[in-house]
């Protein structure tokens, strides 16, 4: 178990391209810590960072305490698990196991028991002397997965490791990895570009995007108080509705429509220029005394069984509303959709579009 | 697997009949020669076994010709070519594929480039490079021509193999405490298999049937190759195509060896199921 | 040595097993290598003598090192055109063997490089005076310092023998008396030319001979009151005459009006058919007789050529003395044991020897005394063809002859021109020829500018790349490792090539030639002028490009097929693997000759097959420009397809089952999954394999020297790089050759860019 840190690190490729910008993070003991963010957002190459199979352009990794920018991937004490599994097709399962601690010299007993012990828990064991060709996706998924086990590191790294799966195995295999963690309580970093595993399986949820860390907090804490406009569009599913217009007073105003919102930050009403207006979909309501947006058309009804969810045009933009299953509305019905109090988030109008936080808003959830 | 339907395994042996009739005919009119007394390159009928068939010419390449002694030249030579020219060629092409360094694009065409002057032109300036370097009737001056002939293919062949091989095995191989040598020759290597078999029979076969430049370097005919001493039987006008054909022969069979003990690696199959795209 | 290797660290040698056989190898090699070191004085001779007359020599050797402890002679066998080539490359590099032996024909042009030695100095007058006129070959002194003896002219060849004539050979089960006329000649032939089965084809014929090279044209030229040269030193050719028009006339009218001559008949052709008993006379050189005396199953004899009736004259061949000569890079020791050693060789006692044991025209008055030579049928007859024989000219113009010749005789013997025709046109060829050899260019000033333009150009290009140039060395510090890898590769691929390379850059702006072989200088860019001003090289380069695509279409077509039909389970897999390789392993330069045969126009298996199973009437294959062509094409694709079907079925190995499990789901059909799965996957393998198989056709010169006997018929086969080989080779155009492979070079590399970029095949997979 390790903690592991990232301080000013940054990591520019030889054709110019600047992939991570002055990384600081500090992943603590036991933690399990997932990267998150779109493609090209530099998750991956943080990961490979630490892993040491890129190189840092400047600032410094240290894994427990040292430094760890010069030490060969081998020598960190890290496992990782690949997108693409990566076994060796030349190896049997048990060979693929055993490789790792045969490179570090671990005795024959040894490696032999350790090997057992994690064919057993993975349920394996029936695969060993088989080569990787001869396993269906889902096996080679586990054994993958064992690879890094037996090796008792500091730090577990997952790059992307369930997305070459299909779903129900994906769903399965998030569960075992988060049982796996449970058991093990080892430092973990997940990278996933897929914000329900981040959510799921995340202590603490790391958004990247261009390079950059948007926000790193828990999943209920990113969800209720992304920093941003990028964050708050990026977790959530549906996600979150945004209004862009202008904030007189505590009245949103945006073509003709006006909201009256309660609970304005100072910061925010001196804000000049333009503002977003965000919300979720579970943020609106039919029957309540919240402000009111425009009557609206529905649209699509997605029926998912405990509840349902309704998609309406405004403003030129499609929008999201969450309704309860009880709820008898079809496409085509007519509503007025109404904001819940403190159900709405503020964004300046700019590159950073960051989040204004409401007067009553406490520090921590 | 679906096993295929008889008509489609029917056309693949009568393709690789026709095959097999067409590269084996010629080869065994060297055969006929070869058994042919009086140094005839031709006859007027069709049979393979000539009527009077002998092994004189045989018997003659071991027991008049310092046969053995050639071939004892020419394995050395080529071993050493094919060990030199497999592992120069499996590190190069390595670098090649996984390291993107300045100059790597213009390095590859250069490779190539070399490739392109023609042969004979080139025989002059060897020469004089030979005896200015004082390599004249060495092994050595052969082996550093061969391997030098034989390098840009090699190199452009492993590239090309080790480019079908995914990064991230030999990055899980570091993870797993490689270094970046011995994951590349623990986990890289194995894979690329076919490649190599490739390159070391391309290797063995430049330095097995040279000898326009073996001709320029051996003087001495005790030290000549094969190809060299087959050579030294023709000659225009009054070849000896009896020892010629036997010569010619005999040089095929450890090319035929080399490639039955290669080719069970070069059907491997080995990289399949290695990663999932 | 040893001590070293023991303070490496021990686990250097355990941890790397690779690196430790490499360290053996090259330790054995330059054991190996190392030439027997002996105090002994070395001499070097090369020589072209076949093999009865090479063991004789080697016996005369080994006496001779006995008799002299302190000599070591090493005796080089090369063929004769290899030998010339060899032998000049050596003299250009400073080095070579001290002693040359050959026929007189090369001393010429041996003579105007600069490349032998006067040997007067160690033959005094009467030593001189022992030899038969034409023993000794003398050549206008070549600005050496003026001499006593008037004469101002340089010996140059000290011969122990006469010969390479032409007689005529017969077999006496079917011929009793000789001929003596050419009537009788044709009428023994007639009557010797049998179809006994009736199936139209010959089971005998009259008479056969190398009928495609004019050496053997020379007997009819002399016996038709001819010759090759209107002036006595032999450097004006006179081919334009009517003796020759007659000479050329008999020769057609031999196989075409009396039919005893086979049609296609090369020098291989006639030897085995006459050695079979199916031929009754032979035209050939005193080189082939003894073969075919020694022969149980024919009775041969030797007759002198007949006479042709409408002149009176003999049929006279052409005959040229054998001897040594002395390389010019040789010592003043080496000179001194070197001619020592030619005094044995050349002596009075040797060449009796040697007429004893091997029945040859010895080089001395003395020897014509022996009374071997009046009682063996062999020698008498030799040494009466001997006495009509013509000395072969031994100046630099006999070769342009001969290859003026050459492409109209051959011209004539197919048909495709009049007899008349073919002498004016080798006359117009001849004077050509002689003026490209005696062409003499001269050194131009501004060396110094095309200098400064080069220069200025390397720096323009290093201005051009000095972003890359810059990060360098930043990039060697940040992956080291990268370069050590490809590092030894690189070293070893350029180190035999830079030196060449920039050699022929220089040659190509030079007036390398005949005439200036060693002082060669700058001549500017009228090389390049010269191949890009001539017409024929934009047709040879079309052929060439032909060559190329379809060849490569082929081996990469086949090898595909082959790869894809062995792929996969299929009963005999190996045998077949191994069986299919075949063409790739048996050496090719003995199975392009094999191709020749299989293509002959009477007895080649590919008329005979094509004719007993499909019925195809016979095809002229090597007589006909377009069809010779198609015959190397053919030979070629055959030796070619092998390698690229290794390499297919290497690259199949890459390609996961389940993508065509996949495809199949998609209903794919066999020829979707080929086209979609197979080939993409295959390129990054295929793709570097055929680009430098592609390079390799367009500079292949053995399937086309081989196949088509050198360019025949009439130089209509080349491609560039034989045509190359030829102007240089048979004409010493140093500089041309050069300024042409350079061309080729350009031509090759705008290729492989435009083709590389297109087919992105510097790229890898995963980017």
């Amino acid at each position: 178990m390790a903690t592991v840190s990232f301080r000013n690190v940054n990591k520019v490729y030889p054709d110019g391209f600047h992939a991570v910008h002055d990384l600081n993070l500090e992943v603590k003991e036991g933690e399990f810590l997932v990267l998150v963010g779109p493609s090209g957002c530099g998750k991956s190459t943080t990961l490979r960072m630490l892993a040491g199979l890129e190189e840092i352009s400047s600032g410094e990794i240290a894994i427990e305490d040292r430094v760890v920018n010069a030490i060969e991937p081998g020598d960190r004490d890290i496992a990782m698990v690949f997108q693409n599994y990566a076994l060796y097709p030349h190896m049997s399962v048990r060979e693929n196991l055993a490789f790792g601690l045969k490179m570090r010299r671990t005795p024959k007993q040894e490696i032999a028991e350790r090997t057992a012990e994690v064919a057993s828990t993975l349920g394996i064991e029936s695969l060993l002397d088989r080569r990787p060709r001869e396993l269906s996706g889902g096996q080679r998924q586990r054994v993958a997965l064992g690879r890094a086990i037996v090796r008792q590191p500091k730090v577990f790294l997952f790059d992307e490791p369930l997305s070459n799966l299909d779903a129900k195995l994906r769903v399965q295999m998030r569960a075992e990895i988060a049982s796996l963690h449970h058991r093990l309580k080892t430092t973990m970093v997940y990278v996933t570009h897929d914000q329900v595993e981040a959510m799921t399986l995340g202590e603490r949820i790391v958004i990247m995007n261009h390079g950059r860390i948007q926000q790193a907090a828990a999943p209920l804490e990113l969800y209720r108080r992304p920093a941003n406009r990028f964050v708050a569009g990026f977790i959530g599913s549906p996600p979150m509705n945004f209004l862009r217009g202008t904030l007189k007073d505590s009245m949103f105003q945006s073509e003709g429509m006006s909201i009256q919102l309660a609970n304005v930050s100072n910061e925010a009403l001196s804000h000049e220029g333009n503002v977003w207006l965000g919300f979720r979909a579970e943020d609106l309501v039919l029957n309540s005394d919240g402000p009111s947006l425009p009557e609206v058309e529905l649209e699509v009804v997605e029926q998912m069984g405990h509840e349902s969810i309704g998609y309406f045009t405004l403003l030129g933009e499609r929008h999201s509303i969450r309704l309860p299953a009880t709820s008898e509305v079809n496409p085509g019905s007519r509503i007025v959709p109404r904001l819940r109090p403190a159900g709405w988030h503020l964004f300046a109008d700019d590159e950073e579009g960051c989040r204004f936080a409401r007067e009553n808003e406490t520090a921590q959830v | 697997m679906v096993s295929e339907p008889k008509r489609i395994t029917f056309l693949r042996h009568a393709v690789l009949l026709l095959f097999v009739a067409i590269s084996v005919y010629p080869a065994l009119n060297v055969l006929s020669i070869s058994l042919r007394p009086g140094d005839q390159l031709k006859t007027t009928d069709l049979s393979i076994i000539p009527d009077n068939w002998t092994f004189d010419s045989y018997i003659a390449l071991f027991t008049e010709q310092p046969f053995l002694r050639w071939l004892a030249n020419s394995l050395l030579v080529s071993f050493a070519v094919t060990v030199t020219g497999v592992a120069l060629a499996a590190m190069g092409g390595y670098a090649l594929s996984r390291f993107r360094f300045v100059g790597r694009q213009a390095l590859m065409l250069s490779i190539l480039t070399t490739q392109m002057f023609p042969a004979t032109m080139l025989l002059l300036p060897l020469y004089i490079l030979v005896a200015k370097l004082n390599l004249m009737n060495t092994f050595l001056g052969l082996l550093v021509f061969y391997v030098s002939t034989a390098l840009p293919f090699c190199v452009w062949q492993m590239k090309g193999f080790y480019d079908t091989i995914s990064p991230s095995l030999e990055e899980a191989a570091r993870v797993d405490g490689c270094s970046r040598m011995v994951a590349f020759r623990r986990v890289i290597l194995p894979l690329a298999a076919p490649g190599l078999v490739i390159t070391a029979l391309f290797s063995f076969m430049t330095a097995w049937s040279e000898y326009i430049v073996a001709a320029q370097v051996l003087q001495d005919r005790d030290m000549f190759t094969l190809p060299l001493g087959v050579k030294s039987f023709q000659a225009s006008m009054s070849t000896q195509w009896g020892l010629y054909a036997a010569a010619a022969i005999l040089v095929s069979v450890p090319v035929v060896i080399v490639f039955i003990v290669l080719s069970k690696y070069l059907v491997s199959g080995m990289t399949v199921g290695a990663v999932k795209e | 040595m040893l001590d070293a290797t023991r303070e490496l660290p021990a686990n250097l040698y355990r941890r790397k097993p690779a690196w430790r056989l490499l360290a053996i190898i090259g330790l054995l090699i330059t054991l190996s290598g190392c030439s027997k070191q002996d105090d002994r004085h070395v001499i070097q001779l090369w020589h072209q003598m076949v093999v009865n007359e090479r063991l004789f020599l080697n016996e005369l050797v080994t006496e001779y090192e006995k008799q002299h402890p302190e000599i070591d002679v090493r005796l080089v066998f090369k063929d004769t055109e290899e030998l010339r080539s060899s032998f000049q490359a050596a003299a250009l590099a400073g080095v070579g063997p001290a002693i040359v032996y050959g026929p007189s024909d090369v001393l010429g042009a041996y003579h105007t490089m600069g490349i032998i030695a006067d040997m007067t100095p160690w033959l005094d007058e009467n030593a001189r005076a022992k030899f038969k006129p034409g023993g000794l070959t003398y050549l206008p002194a070549k600005d050496g310092p003026q001499r006593d003896d008037s004469q101002n002219r340089d010996l140059v060849q000290v011969s122990d023998r006469f010969g390479n004539h032409l007689a005529l050979v017969y077999n006496r089960k079917f011929v009793e008396t000789p001929p003596q006329t050419v009537e009788e000649l044709i009428e023994i032939g007639r009557r010797n030319t049998l179809d006994e089965d009736g199936n139209g084809r010959n089971e005998r014929y009259g008479l056969v001979w190398n009928y495609e090279e004019p050496y053997f044209a020379v007997p009819f030229i002399t016996g038709s009151g001819g010759w090759l040269f209107a002036n006595e030193e032999n450097t004006e050719p006179d081919l334009d005459t009517p003796q020759m028009v007659a000479a050329l006339q008999l020769i057609d009218d031999l196989q075409r009006v009396h039919g005893i001559v086979p049609r296609g008949c090369d020098y291989e052709t006639a030897d085995s058919l006459f050695k079979s008993g199916n031929a009754a006379m032979i035209i050939n050189g005193d080189w082939s007789w003894g073969d075919y005396l020694a022969l149980e199953r024919i009775d041969a004899a030797i007759a002198p050529l007949p006479i042709v009736t409408e002149t009176g004259q003999p049929m006279g061949p052409m005959i040229s003395p054998k001897g040594y000569s002395l390389n010019k890079n040789a010592t003043p020791a080496q000179r001194d044991a070197a001619m020592q050693l030619i005094t044995y060789l050349t002596s009075e006692s040797s060449q009796r020897r040697a007429l004893h044991s091997l029945r040859i025209l010895p080089s001395r008055t003395a020897l014509y005394d022996d009374p071997l030579l009046t009682q063996d049928p062999t020698l008498k007859a030799s040494r009466e063809q001997f006495e009509q024989g013509h000395l072969m000219p031994s100046g630099s113009e006999m070769r342009a002859v001969w290859d003026a010749m050459r492409p109209p005789y051959q011209a004539v013997l197919g048909g495709a021109i009049s007899a008349k025709d073919a002498a004016a046109a080798m006359q117009a060829n001849a004077e050509q020829a002689i003026s490209l050899l005696q062409r003499d260019d001269q050194e131009i000033g501004g060396s110094w500018l095309w200098a400064a333009l080069a220069s200025a150009t390397t720096l323009g290009l290093l201005f051009w790349q000095r972003r890359g140039l810059a990060t360098l060395l930043p990039d060697m510090r940040r992956q080291p490792l990268a370069y050590l890898l490809v590092g030894p590769a690189i070293v070893l691929i350029f180190l035999t090539v830079v030196f060449p390379f920039f050699y022929n850059l220089l040659l190509s702006f030079s007036n390398m030639s005949l005439t200036h072989f060693q002082d060669w200088g700058f001549a500017g860019s009228q090389n390049y002028i010269d191949v890009l001003g001539d017409g024929q090289f934009y047709a040879v380069l079309l052929k060439t490009i032909i060559w190329t695509i379809v060849n490569v279409v082929f081996h990469v077509g086949i090898g595909i097929l082959l790869a894809v039909a062995l792929n996969g389970p299929i009963r005999g897999k190996a045998i077949y693997r191994v069986l299919l390789i075949l063409p790739w392993a048996v050496p090719a330069y003995i199975t392009a000759l094999t191709w020749r045969s299989m293509f002959h126009l009477e007895y080649g298996a590919v008329n005979l097959l094509g004719n007993q199973l499909f019925g195809i009437p016979p095809v002229n294959w090597l007589g006909e420009a377009t069809n010779a062509f198609i015959a190397c094409i053919i030979a070629n694709v055959w030796l070619g397809f092998p390698f690229m079907m290794v390499i297919a079925l290497g690259g199949l190995q890459g390609i996961p089952q389940d993508m065509y499990e996949a495809a199949r789901i998609d209903r794919a059909s066999r020829w979707q999954q080929f086209r979609h799965i197979t080939l993409p996957l295959l390129k990054p393998v295929l793709a570097p394999a055929a680009t430098l198989g592609a390079i390799w056709t367009f500079n292949n010169l053995n399937v086309v020297w081989l196949v088509s006997n050198g360019g025949a018929p009439s130089n209509k086969t080349h491609i560039l790089v034989s045509y190359v080989y030829k102007e240089v080779f048979n004409l010493y155009r140093y500089g041309y050759g050069a300024a042409l492979s350079m061309i080729v070079f350009v031509i090759l590399l705008a290729f492989c860019l435009v083709f590389l970029h297109r087919a992105k095949a510097t790229e890898n997979v995963y980017g």
